[in-house]
């Protein structure tokens, strides 16, 4: 391998690294202060790639713009759904909770082939195939700007829940529950609004995908496992392992394809995934979520 | 006992039968799995549409599946979401068996389903020695679900990504091949009836009561002496071994299998969860009550809304799920077994 | 040899030492109470000797066995059987089926288990239950369950954790009626207690531990009366106070 190719494949593996960082940031943040998992996580992106396909379609409208739409309505859907569902079983057996979820999922991927349709979809933009070259490395402006926007938008939630009255009590909640309403936090508010950012922020990476990208109803199923080996390498509820995870994986992705070629590439991260599982499940910042 | 040897001095005949079998729950749901198995076996001399013999065969044949789940996920309480990993290993067993080595499916799919106990065997001791529980079990199983799936698209000896298909031949029983649905139904319902034997032993034995004691809490079932990694690993093997026989037989009715169609969690919604949950997880009748409910109706919805706008199915099986545990915790059997209740109590000398 | 001989257990966590050389020795039929101001240890001992944790030094040894470091269940085959402070019923399971799960340590007939499930509920008055779902009790009756189930076992050593916490007076009566039952079928019974009035009725020996040490053993009108325990309670009351 060529040391062109190598960081060729670095920036390539980074791109992508920072879409699985943003959507894995979305499933730890629900999982530190919810614990739970949202095994409906990937379909949240999916529906953000379709949101941004229907604003496309319907009103001409760059894709990057159809993310404060996003935001707004699947943060909403998503939000709704935590409130009127997810709240219920929030103390059920798990499985009862994965089984919930498991419906959800299946619910959102037919609501969307029913409107959609199963055939691939795709929007395309006048600049998608447009490359800055820099250093020798080609970057294409989609990806480019992808990348900087979730890199943005880690930091914002980062510093959001750091540093504001609504971001600490997020966090409150996320290390005791009862501690939190003690203080007079309201939790269940703080639930449905934690399951709306996760959502959102999820729903924005699958915006930042759109431009040029093969949309079909299932494609969040991949996202969904890509996350879950995201937030487990990075340890569950960690915000900073969900990010550092997502480079990780997508740094780690993006070799194995070279090498395994595209189709195969996944089975690098499932590798890691049975591995980190069977011998770190704490992940890499230590202490297991319980 | 003193109440009831009074009644077996004063029942009539027919009072014993009825209690033989209504006369409490288990019973109860045994009894009306019988009913509706007979039920479905007699479909073909009322029934002539191979459209409505399909989704009845269908219908028996995830009930048996259900049944498989329902051993480890709700008799033993583990949450092994990717149960069709078993289904399908049975499936490409049984198909490479006959295409490849001519062995007769008859034979193929029990081979299937010690191939999928063995792989049961395998996923059960990883969990165990590492201590994989709830969502990380979970999580595991979906990951080996992909992985498999990427391992099969590859693997040029099973047909890789385009799959499988039944070696064309003429109908023959030896075969396992007929031009007509009514055989595949009762090969669908005697496995459902041994299904349905072997789920109603387990859950009256000893073991089947370690199973439940581990899904209700797991310390206090070690407490008492019961061998908690032992257990867990058996409800697999069972479970998986079933599912892996309803694979072969699957496979020898649609006749093709593919890595994409088989290794899938949408499918493995479909097949193996939606009937046990909204059924009743855990109980005797509810795998085929839910598969009943489900597989009919999700058909015929599929076909009131044109069969063009696809989704639909996905959109039901989703509602299924959501509504299910939402407003049925307990399935079609909890709310059966209140009414049940309700009725039986009347007529009980009260405590 | 004792039929529970406790030697010099010593239990760590991380740098505290939370149980340090405790050790116990019990003959059949006695009654062994284990009390101690809140983080004494009790808890910790009990644990390691129902096998819930690793000792990190000193050996359990029951019925000329070592049992050690076995898993629970291991150690229920044996004949040691505990039951948990905060009760833990098969919710999903009726009365009769949470005692049989018990009653299947001895036996692999359904029938026999019921056979016995169904004497030990008769033994302790409680038949009338059978048939309830689990998650159906007061905590009373959850209590009674745990050690009804606990006894189905056919135990020669009972490990109670602190049975009586949570009950309202009339009920410990009930409960200590019931252990009282327990205790003369033979079983050796060794409890985990905060309530004196439970302690001072049933034990033959009482073992005071404070910060992980044994302060004093004896029997009851001893064991009140010692110096080191009294200021030793009320050292903490005093904390507290």
């Amino acid at each position: 391998m060529s040391p062109e190719i190598f960081y060729q494949t670095i920036i390539n593996g980074l791109f992508t690294g920072g879409i699985y960082a943003l959507v894995s940031i979305g499933l730890t943040l629900i999982y530190g202060v919810l614990i739970i998992v949202n095994f409906a996580h990937g379909e949240f992106l999916m529906l953000g790639i379709y949101v941004a396909f229907w604003a496309f379609t319907i009103f001409g409208t760059d894709p990057y713009l159809a993310i404060p739409i996003a935001v707004l309505l699947i943060g909403g859907m998503g939000a709704l759904i935590q409130r009127g569902l997810i709240q219920r079983v929030l103390d059920a057996h798990p499985l009862n909770q994965i089984v919930l979820l498991v419906g959800v999922s299946t619910l959102l991927i037919g609501l969307v082939q029913f409107f959609f349709s199963a055939e691939p979809r795709s929007i395309h933009v006048p600049y998608e195939t447009e490359v800055i070259t820099l250093f020798g490395l080609r970057m294409s402006i989609p990806r480019l700007i992808a990348f900087f926007a979730s890199m943005l938008i880690s930091l914002s939630l980062f510093l959001f829940l750091r540093y504001t009255r609504t971001g600490k009590a997020i966090r409150a909640v996320s290390q005791s529950r009862e501690a939190a309403q003690l203080m007079g936090i309201n939790v269940k508010y703080i639930y449905m609004l934690t399951f709306g950012i996760g959502t959102a922020i999820t729903a924005v990476a699958g915006v930042l995908l759109a431009p040029n990208h093969r949309m079909i109803p299932t494609m969040g199923q991949a996202y969904s496992v890509i996350a879950f080996v995201v937030v487990v390498l990075g340890t569950m509820g960690n915000f900073v392992g969900a990010f550092i995870g997502g480079l990780i994986i997508g740094i780690v992705e993006t070799f194995a394809g070279f090498f395994l070629g595209g189709d195969v590439k996944i089975i690098a991260s499932m590798l890691i995934f049975i591995l980190i599982l069977l011998f770190r499940p704490s992940g890499l910042f230590g202490r297991k979520r319980s | 006992m003193s109440a009831e040897a009074t009644n077996n001095i004063t029942k009539r005949p027919s009072r014993s039968l009825w209690h033989t079998l209504f006369g409490d729950w288990d019973r109860t749901q045994i009894t009306v799995s019988v009913i509706l198995v007979v039920l479905m076996a007699i479909a073909p001399f009322f029934i002539d549409s191979p459209y409505f013999l399909g989704i009845i065969i269908l219908a028996a044949l995830y009930a048996f599946i259900g049944i498989s789940w329902n051993i480890v996920a709700g008799f033993t309480g583990q949450l092994l979401i990717a149960h069709i990993i078993f289904l399908a290993l049975g499936g490409y067993t049984t198909i490479v068996l006959l295409n490849v080595y001519r062995i007769s499916p008859w034979v193929g799919i029990f081979i299937g389903g010690i191939v999928a106990a063995l792989a049961g065997i395998v996923i059960a001791l990883i969990t165990l020695r590492y201590g994989l529980k709830l969502d990380y079990f979970a999580l595991f199983t979906i990951a080996l679900l992909v992985a498999l799936r990427t391992l099969f698209l590859k693997w040029d000896f099973v047909g890789g990504a385009v799959g499988m298909y039944l070696r064309l031949a003429n109908p023959s029983t030896a075969k396992m091949i007929f031009d007509t649905k009514p055989p595949y139904l009762y090969i669908a319902l005697g496995l459902l009836v041994i299904g349905i034997v072997i789920q109603y032993l387990v859950y009256n034995s000893k073991m089947g009561k370690y199973f439940m004691a581990i899904r209700e809490d797991e310390a206090a079932a070690s407490a008492l002496g019961v061998n908690t990694s032992r257990y867990k690993t058996l409800s697999v093997i069972i479970g998986a071994g079933l599912a892996g026989i309803g694979g072969g037989f699957y496979v020898m009715y649609v006749t093709f299998i593919d890595p994409t169609g088989l290794f899938n969690l949408g499918v493995n919604v479909e097949i193996v969860m939606a009937g046990p949950i909204i059924g009743g997880l855990g109980s005797l009748a509810g795998p085929i009550l839910g598969a009943l409910v489900n597989k009919p109706i999700a058909e015929l919805i599929r076909g009131f809304l044109a069969g063009e706008r696809s989704g639909i199915t996905l959109i039901v099986y989703g509602l299924f799920l959501v509504t299910s545990i939402m407003f049925m915790p307990r399935g079609l059997a909890g709310v059966f077994q209140t009414l049940y209740m309700k009725i039986k109590r009347p007529s009980r000398d009260d405590v | 040899m004792a039929l529970l001989e406790v030697q010099n257990i010593t239990k760590r966590f991380g740098g505290l030492t939370a149980v340090s050389n405790f050790s116990l020795s019990m003959e059949k039929g006695e009654i062994v109470a284990l009390i101690g101001p809140n983080g004494a240890g009790k808890t910790t001992a009990f644990n390691v000797i129902a096998g819930y944790y690793k000792a990190d030094d000193g050996k359990v040894i029951f019925n000329d066995r070592n049992v050690t470091n076995k898993r629970p269940d291991q150690i229920c085959a044996q004949g040691l059987v505990r039951t948990f402070q905060v009760v833990r019923p098969f919710r999903g399971l009726t009365v009769l089926e949470n005692v049989m799960i018990g009653a299947y340590a001895r036996t692999n007939n359904r029938h026999a288990a019921k056979d016995k499930a169904r004497e030990v509920l008769d033994f302790l008055g409680m038949n009338k239950l059978s048939d309830q779902y689990a998650n159906g009790l007061p905590i009373a009756g959850r209590k009674r369950l745990e050690i009804a189930r606990a006894l189905a076992t056919d135990p020669k050593v009972m490990l109670l954790d602190e049975t009586m916490a949570g009950l309202r007076p009339l009920e410990t009566d009930e409960v200590i009626g019931m252990v009282r039952k327990v205790s003369e079928k033979g079983v050796a019974i060794f409890l985990v207690e905060h309530v004196m009035k439970v302690v001072m009725s049933l034990a033959d020996r009482i073992i005071v531990l404070h910060h992980g040490e044994t302060i004093a053993q004896g029997i009851p009108a001893d064991v009140v009366q010692n110096q080191q325990v009294i200021d030793a309670y009320l050292g903490e009351a005093n904390a507290t106070g």
